[in-house]
C-alpha cells in the first residue's frame, strides 16, 4: 500500500516530465499519420498509442493531486496547437522532403517512389539557379527599402504623434486592409507607359537619370526589376514598420530628451539611445519582411518581366504547369533550408531572443 | 548653429515620413477612384469616365459577392478556432516556467520562417494522399489556422509578458476558485492581446493567396476570385468591395480609437482626482 | 450568373420538399443520398453542373435571357454555371489528384482546350459522349469532325472556337502590321507580349519560320522557333508574357504588339479603335475550346440535353451574338444575320476561305513530347 503511494507520488511529482513525453508521443504519432509511415494494422496500432497516450495524461492529471496537476497544466494548455502543427506543418514538411527524394513513373502519375532521387535537387540548383539569386537579391533591397521607409515612419509615430498616435498608425495600417491581389494590380496600372508616374517623371526630365540608375529601362518602369522591387516593399511595408514601431514605443520619451541635454546633440543622443533599444524592432522587422518576399511570385507575376520572375514563380510553375512534384518539392526544400539558415545566421549576429 | 541642424533634422524626417504615407496611399487613391470608373471593355484599368453605377450595384457581380462572403466564413471559422488554440500556447509559454519551453518558442517562430509557397505545397502534398478529406473549405481553413496559430500565440505573449502572476494567487487566497479566478481576474487581464492577435489572424486570412491558392480545390476566396479575374477581367465591383472594406475598417478604427482616447483622458482625469485627494 | 443565387435556394427548396416527401414514404437512408446525388434516376428532375471559363455565355441581362435560363426553362434541368475554369494546367493541377486517384470532380461538363482535352482524354480521365441522345451533333462543323485531340471524336465537342494573330495598338506602332517578323523588330524592343499560351505564342512564331504548327511530332520540329522565342526574351524585345490580361496592355500603350485572340479584340474594337487584329501573311493559328464529361460524371444525360441544346443554330447564334468567337455550329451565320446582320459579315467571326487556308490547329504531342514543350517553354518565360 505505502509503496504504491510512493510510486504514485514519484509520478506526480515527476508530471511535467510525463507531460513533455506525452506531447511529444502523440506528436510523433500524428506526423507518422500523417505522412503515411505506417501502413495496414500499424495505423490501428499507432492509433490505440495515441489515444492510450492521452487518456493516461488524463488520468494523471485526475488522480495526481494539485501538484502533478500544476506540473501538467502547461502541457494542457499547449496541446491542441502543438498537435494541430505537427499534423498540418510538421508532417507536411516532411511529406514535402519526402516527395523531393522521389521520382514519378510518369509526368501526371500520382504515385511517387521514394529511392534518394537526389537529381531532384541538383535539377532544383541547376536550372533554377538564376531564380534563386533572383529571389533573395530582390527580398534583401526590399527589406533594406523597408527599413528606410518604415523607420522614420515609426520614428514619428511614436516620438511626435502625440494624441494622434493611434490615429496615425491606422492610417499606415489601413492601406493593408485592401486586399494584396488589389494593391499590387493598382501599382501595375500606376507605373504604366502612359501612367502618371512615368508622365511626372518625364515631365520633371528625372527619366534620364532613372534610366541611368537602371531603375526605367527604355522608358519604361513597369515590368522591370525596380517594379518588382518596389511591389515587394510595398506589400511588406506593414510587416517592418509594426515591429518597429512597438520597440521604439517602449522607450521613455524623457530618456530620450534626457540624452539629448547630456549629449547635448539630438544625433548622437538618437544613435546612442534610439538606436539601440530599436534593434529587436529592426531585427523582427526584417525577418518578417525578407521571409515572405524570398517566397514571394505575386509582384513578378504582376509587376516583372520574363527577366525578373524568382524562386516562387518557378516552383509555383513545377507544381502547376509541369506536374514535377518531387522537382518543386526539392525546391521549396532548398528555399526553406537557405531561408533557415539565413535567419539562423542572422540571430547568431544580431541576435535578440524574440521575434514577435 | 547646433540648433538649425536638429531643426532641419526633424523637418527632414517629417518629410520623410510625409513621403513614406503618400507612398503607402498611392495604390489606395487609384483603388478608390477606379471604383467610380466606368470601364470599356473588360478591364478596369484605364480611365474612361466617372460614374456612381458601380457604387449603386456593389453586389452585381455574383461571383465576386460569393467569394467574399466565402471568404468571410473561412476567417470567422478559422480566426476563432485558431485564436483560442493560440492563446492557450502563450498562455502556457508566459504563465508557467516548464521544461521543454525554450524548444517550443522555437518551434512555434519555425512557420513564420518558412516562406508561404512552402507551406502551401506541402500541406497540399499531405492532402493529396489521403481518402479523408477532399479539397475545398476544410482544408483551407486547416490550412489558416495552421499558419494562424503561431502568430496569435506569439502576439498573445508578446501583450501579457508583464502580466503580474501574483494576482492569481492573490484572488485564490482571498477564496475565489481557480475558475472564478480565471473568469474574473486572468481572463479580462489578457482579453485585449488576444483581441489584437483574433485581429490580425483575421486580416491574415481574409486576404491570404498563396497558401489557399494550393489547397482550395474548386472554392473560389476573394483572393482566388481576384487572381482568376486579373487574367481574364476585372470588373469595376472589385474595387467598390475593396473600398467597402476599406471604410470599415476605417470606421471600426476611429471608433476605437476616439473611445479609446475619451477612456484614456478619463483615466488621467481619475487619477488627477485621485492624487488630489492622496494629497489632502 | 446572375441566376446563381436564385437557383442555389430553388435546389435547396426542391431538396426540402424532396427529402419531406421521402420522409413520407419511409425510404432509407441511402436512397435519400442518391437522391441528393442529384443521379438520373431520381424520378423528376435532372440536374447539371457546367464549369467553364469566364465570359463564354449570354447572361441573362438588360432584358435577354441567356442561354443557362432558356435551358433550363425548355428542358426543366437544374443547371449550375459556374466560371471556375480560367486556366488549363491550373485546372489539370486541381483535379489531378483526383481524376488520378479514380475518384470523381463534381462538375459533369468542363470546358479544356483542345489539347488540354487530348491530354485528358489520353489519360482516360473522359467518359463517352450519349451521342444518341446529342442528334445536333450532326450540325457540327467539318473542321470539327474526328479532330486529333479526339480521333474518334467519341469524347469532346468544341464549345466556341478561335484564330490566334498578332494584335497591336496603331498609336503606339505607327504603322500597319502583317508579319511575325515584326514581333522580332528592334523597334518595338520592351513593347512586345507574348502568350502564356503556348501552342499559340510558339505556333505563331513557327509559321513565322515557315513551319507548320500542325505537322510537328518532336521537339526538334519546333527549336528554331524556341530559340527565336528565347533570343527574343534575352534581347528585353519581350516586355511580359500574359494571359487574356494582354487586352489591357494593349489599351494603355505598354504593348506595341502582342500575339491576341480574334474574340478580344473584335470585343474591344469597338471602344478602343487604334487596337487592331491581324492575321498575319504567314498565316495564324487555330484553337477550340471542349466540352467533355469527366470520368465518373453523375448526370451525363443531363449534359448531353445541353450539349444538343447549345448545337442548336438558333441558341449557337444567341452564344456568338455575346461571345463573339468562332461558333463550331453549322448554320449560325445565318441565324446570325436575322439578329445582327452586321456581326455576320464580320470576317473576324466568319474567315473567309482564303484566311481558313492560312490558318493551322497546333498538333497533338504525345506525353514525352508536350513534357519537353511545357519545360522548355517555361524556361522562357522566367518560371
Amino acid at each position: 500500500m505505502t509503496e504504491t503511494v510512493v510510486r504514485h507520488n514519484r509520478i506526480a511529482r515527476n508530471a511535467d516530465r510525463v507531460g513533455l513525453g506525452a506531447m511529444i508521443v502523440a506528436s510523433v504519432c500524428l506526423v507518422a499519420l500523417g505522412t503515411r509511415w505506417v501502413s495496414g494494422p500499424m495505423v490501428s496500432v499507432i492509433v490505440l498509442v495515441l489515444i492510450l497516450d492521452l487518456v493516461g495524461v488524463l488520468v494523471l492529471a485526475a488522480r495526481g493531486g494539485p501538484e502533478a496537476r500544476r506540473l501538467l497544466a502547461p502541457y494542457g494548455l499547449l496541446k491542441p496547437g502543438m498537435l494541430w502543427l505537427a499534423l498540418f506543418f510538421l508532417a507536411p514538411v516532411w511529406s514535402l522532403i519526402r516527395i523531393s527524394l522521389s521520382t514519378k513513373e510518369s509526368r501526371f502519375s500520382v504515385n511517387y517512389d521514394f529511392n534518394w532521387a537526389f537529381e531532384n535537387y541538383s535539377k532544383a540548383f541547376s536550372d533554377f539557379g538564376a531564380q534563386f539569386q533572383r529571389a533573395f537579391l530582390y527580398a534583401a533591397i526590399a527589406t533594406v527599402l523597408t527599413i528606410a521607409i518604415g523607420y522614420p515612419l515609426a520614428y514619428v509615430i511614436a516620438f511626435r504623434g502625440g494624441k494622434y498616435k493611434n490615429i496615425l498608425l491606422g492610417l499606415v495600417v489601413i492601406p493593408f486592409f485592401t486586399s494584396y491581389l488589389i494593391r499590387t494590380i493598382a501599382w501595375s496600372t500606376i507605373l504604366a507607359d502612359r501612367g502618371i508616374v512615368v508622365s511626372a517623371m518625364n515631365a520633371v526630365g528625372l527619366q534620364t537619370v532613372l534610366e541611368w540608375m537602371h531603375i526605367m529601362d527604355n522608358g519604361k518602369l513597369l515590368n522591370t526589376p525596380a517594379a518588382v522591387i518596389g511591389g515587394l516593399t510595398y506589400n511588406f511595408l506593414p510587416f517592418m514598420l509594426l515591429p518597429i514601431y512597438v520597440s521604439l514605443e517602449k522607450i521613455d520619451v524623457n530618456l530620450v530628451n534626457a540624452a539629448g541635454d547630456l549629449y547635448s546633440n539630438a544625433s548622437r543622443a538618437f544613435r546612442k539611445i534610439v538606436v539601440p533599444l530599436s534593434i529587436p524592432g529592426v531585427f523582427a522587422g526584417t525577418l518578417l519582411t525578407f521571409i515572405p518576399a524570398a517566397g514571394d511570385f505575386v509582384n513578378a507575376q504582376f509587376l516583372g518581366n520574363p527577366n525578373t520572375t524568382m524562386i516562387g514563380n518557378s516552383i509555383q510553375d513545377q507544381f502547376l504547369k509541369q506536374n514535377n512534384y518531387p522537382v518543386a518539392s526539392a525546391m521549396s526544400a532548398v528555399l526553406m533550408v537557405s531561408i533557415a539558415t539565413l535567419v539562423l545566421l542572422y540571430t547568431r549576429i544580431f541576435g535578440t531572443e524574440d521575434l514577435a | 548653429m547646433m540648433r538649425k541642424r536638429t531643426k532641419f533634422g526633424r523637418i527632414a524626417i517629417n518629410v520623410v515620413a510625409g513621403l513614406g504615407l503618400l507612398y503607402l496611399f498611392a495604390p489606395i487613391f487609384f483603388i478608390i477612384a477606379f471604383s467610380f470608373n466606368k470601364p470599356n471593355g473588360n478591364f478596369n484599368i484605364a480611365w474612361q469616365s466617372f460614374t456612381f453605377d458601380n457604387w449603386l450595384n456593389p453586389f452585381a457581380e455574383k461571383s465576386l459577392t460569393s467569394a467574399l462572403w466565402k471568404s468571410l466564413e473561412i476567417a470567422a471559422i478559422s480566426t476563432l478556432i485558431s485564436t483560442v488554440l493560440g492563446s492557450l500556447i502563450a498562455l502556457a509559454l508566459s504563465r508557467y516556467a516548464f521544461k521543454g519551453s525554450s524548444s517550443i518558442n522555437l518551434f512555434l517562430v519555425l512557420p513564420l520562417t518558412t516562406p508561404e509557397i512552402v507551406l502551401g505545397s506541402s500541406l497540399a502534398t499531405l492532402f493529396l494522399g489521403q481518402n479523408f478529406i477532399d479539397f475545398g473549405m476544410t482544408t483551407i481553413i486547416i490550412a489558416h489556422i495552421m499558419f494562424q496559430v503561431s502568430f496569435v500565440a506569439l502576439t498573445v505573449r508578446a501583450r501579457i509578458r508583464g502580466f503580474d502572476w501574483t494576482l492569481e494567487q492573490a484572488a485564490q487566497d482571498l477564496g475565489a476558485s481557480p475558475f472564478r479566478t480565471f473568469t474574473k481576474v486572468t481572463f479580462p487581464l489578457i482579453l485585449p492581446g488576444i483581441l489584437a492577435a483574433g485581429l490580425l489572424a483575421f486580416a491574415l486570412s481574409i486576404d491570404d493567396f498563396i497558401i489557399t491558392f494550393f489547397n482550395s480545390g474548386s472554392i473560389q476566396t476573394f483572393p482566388l476570385q481576384i487572381y482568376g479575374a486579373s487574367r481574364v477581367r476585372i470588373p469595376p465591383q472589385i474595387n467598390v468591395l475593396a473600398s467597402m472594406i476599406l471604410f470599415l475598417s476605417v470606421a471600426i478604427l476611429m471608433t476605437s480609437t476616439i473611445s479609446g482616447m475619451r477612456k484614456s483622458a478619463e483615466k488621467q482625469k481619475n487619477a488627477r482626482k485621485f492624487n488630489v485627494l492622496h494629497r489632502k | 450568373m446572375t441566376t446563381q443565387n436564385h437557383k442555389n435556394t430553388m435546389t435547396r427548396r426542391q431538396f426540402l420538399a424532396r427529402s419531406g416527401a421521402l420522409g413520407a414514404l419511409g425510404l432509407s437512408l441511402p436512397a435519400l443520398l442518391a437522391a441528393c446525388g442529384g443521379s438520373d434516376t431520381a424520378s423528376g428532375e435532372e440536374s447539371l453542373y457546367f464549369d467553364n471559363w469566364p465570359l463564354y455565355i449570354d447572361p441573362t441581362e438588360d432584358g435577354l435571357t441567356g442561354t443557362v435560363d432558356r435551358f433550363m426553362a425548355e428542358t426543366g434541368v437544374m443547371m449550375r454555371y459556374e466560371e471556375g475554369y480560367n486556366d488549363n494546367n491550373e485546372y489539370f493541377a486541381k483535379i489531378q489528384p483526383l481524376l488520378g486517384a479514380g475518384k470523381t470532380i463534381e462538375p459533369d461538363i468542363i470546358a479544356p482546350t483542345f489539347w488540354m482535352a487530348g491530354r485528358l482524354i489520353n489519360l482516360g480521365w473522359t467518359e463517352k459522349l450519349p451521342k444518341d441522345l446529342i442528334p445536333n451533333f450532326s450540325n457540327i462543323e467539318d473542321v470539327y469532325v474526328n479532330p486529333t485531340w479526339d480521333p474518334t471524336g467519341e469524347y469532346s465537342m468544341p464549345w466556341q472556337g478561335g484564330t490566334a494573330g498578332i494584335a497591336y495598338n496603331i498609336d503606339v506602332t505607327g504603322r500597319e502590321i502583317n508579319s511575325v517578323a515584326d514581333l522580332f523588330d528592334p523597334e518595338f524592343k520592351g513593347k512586345i507580349g507574348m502568350l502564356t499560351e503556348m501552342r499559340d505564342t510558339i505556333g505563331l512564331i513557327c509559321l513565322g519560320l515557315g513551319i507548320d504548327p500542325s505537322q510537328i511530332t518532336s521537339f526538334e520540329d519546333a527549336a528554331p522557333a524556341f530559340e527565336k522565342l528565347a533570343q527574343a526574351k534575352a534581347d528585353g524585345q519581350i516586355r511580359a508574357f500574359t494571359g487574356n490580361d494582354y487586352t489591357d496592355d494593349l489599351v494603355s500603350g505598354n504593348f506595341a504588339a502582342c500575339v491576341g485572340w480574334s474574340g478580344d479584340v473584335l470585343q474591344l474594337g469597338k471602344d478602343s479603335p487604334n487596337v487592331r487584329f491581324v492575321i498575319p501573311e504567314e498565316g495564324g493559328t487555330s484553337w477550340c475550346d471542349t466540352m467533355i464529361l469527366p470520368k465518373g460524371v453523375a448526370n451525363a444525360n443531363a449534359a448531353a440535353k445541353f450539349m444538343n441544346f447549345c448545337y442548336d443554330p438558333v441558341q449557337a447564334a444567341l452564344i456568338t451574338q455575346y461571345v463573339q468567337y468562332l461558333s463550331p455550329v453549322k448554320g449560325v451565320r445565318d441565324e446570325l444575320a436575322k439578329l445582327d446582320p452586321e456581326l455576320a459579315e464580320n470576317t473576324l467571326l466568319f474567315p473567309d476561305d482564303a484566311t481558313n487556308a492560312r490558318l493551322r490547329s497546333f498538333a497533338t504531342l504525345s506525353e514525352d513530347v508536350e513534357a519537353r514543350f511545357d519545360e522548355e517553354f517555361s524556361a522562357i518565360t522566367g518560371a
